[in-house]
């Protein structure tokens, strides 16, 4: 990882392939541009039709690329450094190989928990190597001791689930099914995450099949040369982006992780960004030391580079076509021993919060100097239900929904209520789930007022109520119950999440936000209460018609909107009173003060003293680093022998 | 047996085409159409195409009608109140939708969401509970559902939807809410999400119904307005329209389901393209239909392939789309046609197009009136696919403000104009060829295996580039595209399907269960024909289940035939395993699970039998050449005979370079091709060697 990173920081210029010199023009460009855009998409087309898994098929948990002979992105939603994962095969890789594995650390953090199964494959045509296809799923379960193999009690990656090294799962095209039914063996559903497998291995092989037809269209030199050309403009134009917006002078953000499922918390993540010339540099140094429970971000810093390409894109200009060819143009530095580069073997399964949670601090600090471009925070988590046992024909069923929040206001528009941070993921419908699972869905709303106000509001969180018909057990993976998302320009922090359980004989208990093993039956009803995102801009100066209408959808109480809008409704008929408005207005601002650029709500001491109070729940302890020692990674030898291969060909 | 009259009205033009069953014989007319009240245009069309004929217009027995009402309705946003009644708990149906943010990451930050159809502030909860076995959970309070309605009904709501939670299983609830809506207000428009789309995933079913409710005043109006001129003209004619799936309804029917009118435009093109390949001899061909801000593309195989979400862009926002499930023609429609504008953003320097277009007004900058943008019309005048006199002189473009627009975008990209010109004709080919795609490799279909018929405004200037792209020959360009549409409306057969959801592994089904619900289906596709008019022999009933592996998400329908499936699952299992073998390249060894059952009714009408006619002598065209014309093709300029399309006749052979003109539409024929002439009239174009 370290030499490779070494190698392409180096010169800030990208990487040639090692293609035959062919003039490009830019029509041509384009085309493969389309062309390349098309193959994505059908991957995932393929994808979704054929897989099995709610969290891949309902939800699209995965992730597609393209990348060139060097493993370079070139098109993708999301996005992994293929770089590393091929180092692991010193022999060779060949036509009809294909790569399968789980494990973070034995492929530099490409993926970054044990359920992201990843496939790779070569793509040759007429013998030479023109490129890679590349994806990953996130499988409903991958073994362990918690069914879906997040397991908040881990404190080493061998207490968390099936750990696959990286692997030729067909070698020359035939299937290594000895390899693949001992990983079977080991899953709770095998027939799911076979079907899972295999569908990734039919997208990958769609976009494969498009890069071949590229390459018979235009020539394997043309398509590899209008490949480079991509790279090259991409890096041309984040060029141009970084040096206008990302200042010389330091800018630094952090925010915190409120627990680790242990018990102890908060974690504080923090990053320090600037400019020297055309090279932008993001040092993570200030982020606390790995914890001891799962809660640690494996971060490879090929992925964080595309993740600060990205969020440059869309906060600056869209129209920017995301591929690697900028990666020379940013440097990153993370410290080893910290929860974003944590000594294996550190316990990774729950990485989803503090992946969130980087991207909230890198859009603090790369909009520090630049407001207009701020959101508020919206990354909160990923929020995790988890709901298994024997359902009434003693068959084993395994719910796994990932929830959505509040999306954060913008510095043109509102934040959507209850909808996804990840891109293109959809909700599970409840008549799926009721149709599958023992349960039923209660309730499927936002929640009113959830969302912090602002000139733009934030989104409201989500309220899901699960009615469970059967005796199991529920696991939960959720964060910002303690620490709010933040208001930006004047805009106000949001409403931090909540669960309780209401049994069946109608007492209450709050739930833990990260927990395993909560045992229900049947009458029980699960509420999950998802956190809202916060505003954007002074709630003052919000235009009295919009207020209104929130409250007239039931999105904003009458109150919300008299005591932090300022607005008076009546909430009968609607009607604005706007005299009474401005003069409230005016009393709220001379109260109130100047608005502040970041709401995060009061100081930490405070909210972990009123914790008890306000959530239900006994305050998190401060976090204790120990000093832990790096186990050496498996170094694995992948390759079926090539007589046993040989014979099974004959 | 009479005269049947197909009409289809388009943004410039109404095309008519009447036929006559016993003779076999046909009539065209044109007019100019007239959007503020199009029933003007039509009625015009009338007196001219009977005119032609020398028949009285009360000879003409049925009236089949393709319109875009409804979709402009959507498109612009102009549909009627709508009020929405839900399951308590579920009142955000529309408002939380899917939870979809575009990609890439961060996509959430340019996403701009509209106002669902039915406002929050119109949808109301109902106090109910059904399970997803169809089960009552909670019995539905009835006073407070009233009380409910009679709120939004003083609300000014004009049309109601009911969608309750696990409503495909059991309906009942549904229904009584209906009743008392009927109560509250007897003329008030009611759609139960059942009776629109009995199938389960509550959001789709919702936003599909509530879509129903939202256009159905819209068409309704149109449908009454044009049935009452039609009358008012001493027309005797049974009004039909034209299904989103290349079926008829009657009026009637399509004013309780609008919804199924959406795609009624493009399935007419579908449909008559249909036609024209059967009878050319190409009954295996992908359609392509360019005009002026989107492209339509299908593939079919003798008939056509009928999907069944129907994903529509709505018109405040280019990355948000309406998933409508209810059947209709497979198309998929990409935002890039004739008008759409080229732009070279600043930082990358990238060649995009659209999705931004010009529109009719003001138009392409070569109309010269008043259109700056560069678009792919100017791009194409810049290079000379279309001369610039068009026939019959009507329009003339200005190549120079099409030069002068072009210009910009070489200068942009350090290109000369030409070579921007054919950049740009040939990044929006690329897209195009990428919805192609869509439709073919990714269903398992080679597109070399398949003609491709183009037409529409632009199609016929695009069609020898993307079959070259695409390896599909022949391209076929039937004569006049407008009549086109028409010739699909005289040439549809009534159709209507009957879906419910079933959703049992085969393992714990029995044969006789599958049996008895899908007859029950096939009676009401029976009882519905008859409905139409439509009775003994005339009357086809087809049946097909929705299989899967278990838990997956999407299924692929299988065809079944009732009797033979008494014996056992096994013939419909096998079939299943292969087409999931031929698509997807495995199968697995999972339980195969049926998820919907269909029946679909097909009413047969008397089909037309277009006059062929005979080949003359010599292939060599040359007395339909009109002039000569330079054009830009690779980098170079090639001498070019332009062609008067209606001097060309069956066995002539035009080689390309050529231009070939009529009154609405213009074909390019490529260097090293060749556009042979059929008895039907269409330019069939081939690479020159084959």
């Amino acid at each position: 990882m370290a030499k490779a990173m070494k190698k392409s920081t180096k010169s800030a210029k990208p990487a040639a392939g090692k293609t035959k010199k062919v003039k490009i023009d830019p029509i041509t460009m384009d085309v493969i541009e389309n062309a390349l855009k098309n193959a994505r998409y059908e991957m995932d087309a393929t994808l979704f039709r054929t897989s099995v898994s709610p969290s891949i098929r309902e939800q699209h948990d995965e992730f597609p690329i393209i990348a060139d002979p060097e493993g370079r992105m070139l098109v993708g939603q999301f996005g992994s450094w293929l770089g590393d994962l091929k180092n692991h095969f010193p022999d060779s890789i060949d036509e009809g190989d294909v790569i399968f594995t789980n494990d973070p650390y034995m492929c530099g953090g490409t993926i970054s928990h044990l359920n992201d199964w990843l496939i790779q494959m070569p793509i040759h045509y007429k013998g030479r190597l023109v490129g890679w296809t590349s994806m990953f799923g996130h499988q409903n379960d991958t073994g362990g001791p918690v069914p879906s193999s997040l397991p908040t009690d881990a404190t080493t990656i061998f207490g968390e689930a099936l750990r696959i090294p990286p692997f030729k799962l067909y070698e020359g095209g035939i299937l290594n099914d000895v390899a693949l039914n001992i990983i079977l063996a080991n899953v709770r559903q095998p027939e799911m995450n076979r079907a899972d497998l295999m569908a990734l291995v039919a997208a990958c092989r769609t976009g494969a099949q498009r890069i071949r037809d590229l390459c018979e269209r235009f020539g394997t030199d043309v398509y590899l040369a209008g490949t480079q050309a991509l790279m090259q403009r991409t890096y041309n134009a984040m060029k141009s982006l970084i040096s206008q917006v990302i200042p010389e002078e330091p800018q630094d953000f952090e925010d915190y992780v409120d627990d680790d499922g242990r018990g102890f918390g908060p974690y504080k993540v923090k990053v320090t960004i600037w400019r020297k010339g055309e090279k932008a540099y993001f040092d993570y140094t200030g982020t606390d030391p790995q914890s001891e429970g799962p809660i640690n971000y494996y971060l490879n810093e090929h992925l964080l580079k595309m993740f600060i390409g990205v969020y440059l894109i869309m906060t600056h200009d869209p129209w920017i076509l995301f591929n690697d060819g900028f990666y020379p143009l940013v440097d990153i530095h993370i410290p080893e021993g910290t929860m974003l580069k944590p000594h294996h073997p550190a316990a990774l399964s729950c990485r989803t919060h503090l992946l969130g949670r980087q991207f909230d601090i890198l859009g603090g600090a790369l909009c520090k100097k630049a407001p207009q471009f701020l959101t508020g925070a919206g990354w909160g988590s990923s929020p995790h239900m988890i709901y298994s046992g024997y359902d009434a024909e003693g068959k084993w069923f395994n719910a796994f929904e990932i929830g959505f929040g509040g999306i954060p206001a913008r510095p043109f528009a509102d934040g959507m209520d209850g909808h996804a941070m990840w891109p293109l993921f959809t909700n599970q419908p409840a008549e799926l789930m009721e149709t599958y699972y023992p349960m039923r869905v209660e309730a499927y709303t936002s929640v009113i007022d959830s969302g912090g106000a602002g000139y733009h509001r934030g989104g409201n969180g989500l309220l899901k109520v699960y009615h469970f018909l059967a005796e199991g057990e529920v696991s939960i993976h959720d964060d910002r119950w303690l620490t709010y998302q933040w208001g930006v320009n004047g805009g106000s922090k949001a409403m931090r999440g909540k669960k309780w359980l209401k049994r069946a004989d109608g007492s209450i208990e709050y739930v833990a936000s990260k927990c395993d093993h909560v045992k229900v039956y049947p009458g029980d009803e699960l509420f999950y209460q998802t956190w809202g995102a916060g505003g954007y801009g002074d709630p003052l100066t919000r235009e009295t018609a919009r207020v209104q209408k929130d409250v007239r959808f039931r999105l904003v109480s009458p109150q919300k909107a008299h005591d932090e809008y300022g607005v008076v409704i009546d909430p009968k008929t609607f009607v604005v009173d706007e005299e009474a408005t401005k003069k409230l207005r005016a009393e709220i601002a001379s109260k109130r003060g100047p608005a502040v650029p970041f709401d995060m709500g009061p100081p930490l001491a405070e909210i972990l003293k009123n914790c008890k109070a306000e959530t239900g729940l006994e305050p998190p302890k401060p976090p204790v680093f120990k000093k832990v020692a790096k186990m050496p990674i498996y170094k694995s030898k992948p390759s079926m022998s090539k007589l046993v291969l040989k014979k099974r060909v004959a | 047996m009479g005269y049947r009259l197909g009409i289809d009205v388009g943004g410039t033009f109404t095309d008519l085409l009447l036929f006559h069953e016993e003779t076999g014989r046909i009539w065209r007319a044109k007019t100019p159409s007239t959007p503020a009240d199009q029933s003007i245009g039509v009625l015009e069309g009338i007196n001219q195409v009977c005119e032609r004929a020398g028949i009285h217009k009360d000879a003409i027995d049925s009236i089949i009608h393709g319109t875009t009402v409804g979709t402009n309705a959507v498109l612009e946003g102009k549909g009627g109140r709508v009020g929405l009644v839900t399951t308590i708990g579920f009142e955000q149906i529309l408002h939380l939708a899917r939870g979809q943010t575009p990609g890439p990451l961060a996509g959430w930050m340019i996403m701009m969401k509209p106002d669902p159809r039915a406002s929050l502030e119109d949808t109301v909860e109902a106090q109910e509970r059904m399970d997803a076995r169809g089960h009552v959970v909670r019995k539905l309070d009835e006073a407070d559902i009233r009380a409910k309605i009679e709120g939004l009904v003083k609300k000014g709501i004009e049309s109601l939807t009911i969608s309750l939670i696990n409503s495909f299983a059991n309906p009942a609830h549904e229904y009584q809410i209906r009743d008392i809506a009927k109560q509250v207000a007897p003329k008030l428009p009611v759609t139960c999400s059942y009776d629109v789309l009995p199938q389960f995933r509550e959001y789709e079913r919702a936003e599909t119904a509530v879509l129903n409710s939202y256009i159905r005043p819209n068409v309704s109006r149109y449908l009454h307005n044009l049935e009452s001129k039609l009358k008012g003209a001493k027309l005797k004619a049974m009004l039909n329209v034209l299904r989103s799936d290349g079926g008829l309804m009657s009026v009637h029917a399509a004013e309780d389901k609008p919804v199924n009118l959406l795609m009624s435009g493009p399935s007419g093109g579908v449909t008559g393209a249909l036609f024209i390949a059967n009878r050319a001899g190409f009954p295996n061909m992908m359609t392509f239909d360019m005009g002026g801000t989107s492209t339509d593309v299908s593939l079919n195989q003798g008939e056509a392939s009928i999907g069944r979400e129907t994903n529509i862009a709505t018109f405040a926002s280019q990355n948000t789309v309406l998933p409508i499930k209810v059947a209709s023609v497979d198309v998929r429609t990409i935002g890039a046609g004739g008008g759409s504008i080229a732009h070279v953003p600043a930082l990358t320097k990238a060649l995009r197009i659209g999705p931004m277009s010009a529109g009719a007004d003001p138009g392409p900058a070569c109309y010269g009136k008043g259109g700056t943008a560069p678009t792919v019309t100017d791009a194409n005048v810049v290079l000379g696919h279309l001369p610039p006199q068009l026939l019959g002189g009507k329009m003339k473009l200005d190549v120079e403000k099409a030069k002068a627009a072009v210009k910009t975008i070489g200068d942009a990209i350090g290109l000369e104009v030409h070579a921007a010109a054919e950049g740009i004709i040939n990044i929006v080919n690329e897209s195009m060829c990428g919805a192609l795609r869509l439709v073919s490799v990714e269903r398992g279909h080679d597109p070399r295996d398949f003609a491709l018929v183009a037409f529409g405004g632009a199609g016929p200037l695009h069609g020898n580039a993307l079959g070259a792209i695409m390896g599909s020959w022949p391209v076929i360009v039937p004569p006049a595209p407008g009549v086109l549409c028409a010739l699909g409306d005289v040439s549809s057969e009534y159709r209507n399907e009957f879906t419910r959801t079933f959703t049992s592994t085969v393992d714990k089904t029995k044969p006789e269960d599958v049996v008895k619900a899908i007859k029950e289906l096939g009676k009401k596709a029976s009882d519905w024909l008859t409905s139409e008019g439509i009775t003994g022999k005339a009357q086809h009933i087809r049946y097909e289940a929705d299989v899967r592996y278990y838990r997956q998400g999407y299924e692929l329908p299988i065809q079944v035939n009732p009797d033979k499936l008494l014996k056992g699952f096994g013939p419909l299992v096998n079939e299943f395993h292969n087409t999931h073998q031929r698509l997807y390249q495995f199968k697995m060894d999972v339980e195969v699970e049926i998820v919907n059952l269909r029946a679909i009714g097909i009413g047969k009408t008397k089909q037309i039998k277009l006059a062929k006619k005979k080949k003359k002598g010599a292939p060599d065209p040359k007395g339909a050449v009109t002039g000569s014309h330079k054009v830009y093709f690779s980098g170079a300029w090639v001498e070019t005979k332009i062609y008067d399309r209606a001097k060309l006749s069956p066995g002539h052979v035009v080689k390309g370079p050529a231009i070939v003109l009529e009154e609405d539409s213009t074909t390019l024929i490529h260097p090293r091709h060749k556009g042979v002439v059929d008895e039907y009239s269409n330019i069939l174009i081939y690479p020159a060697g084959k």
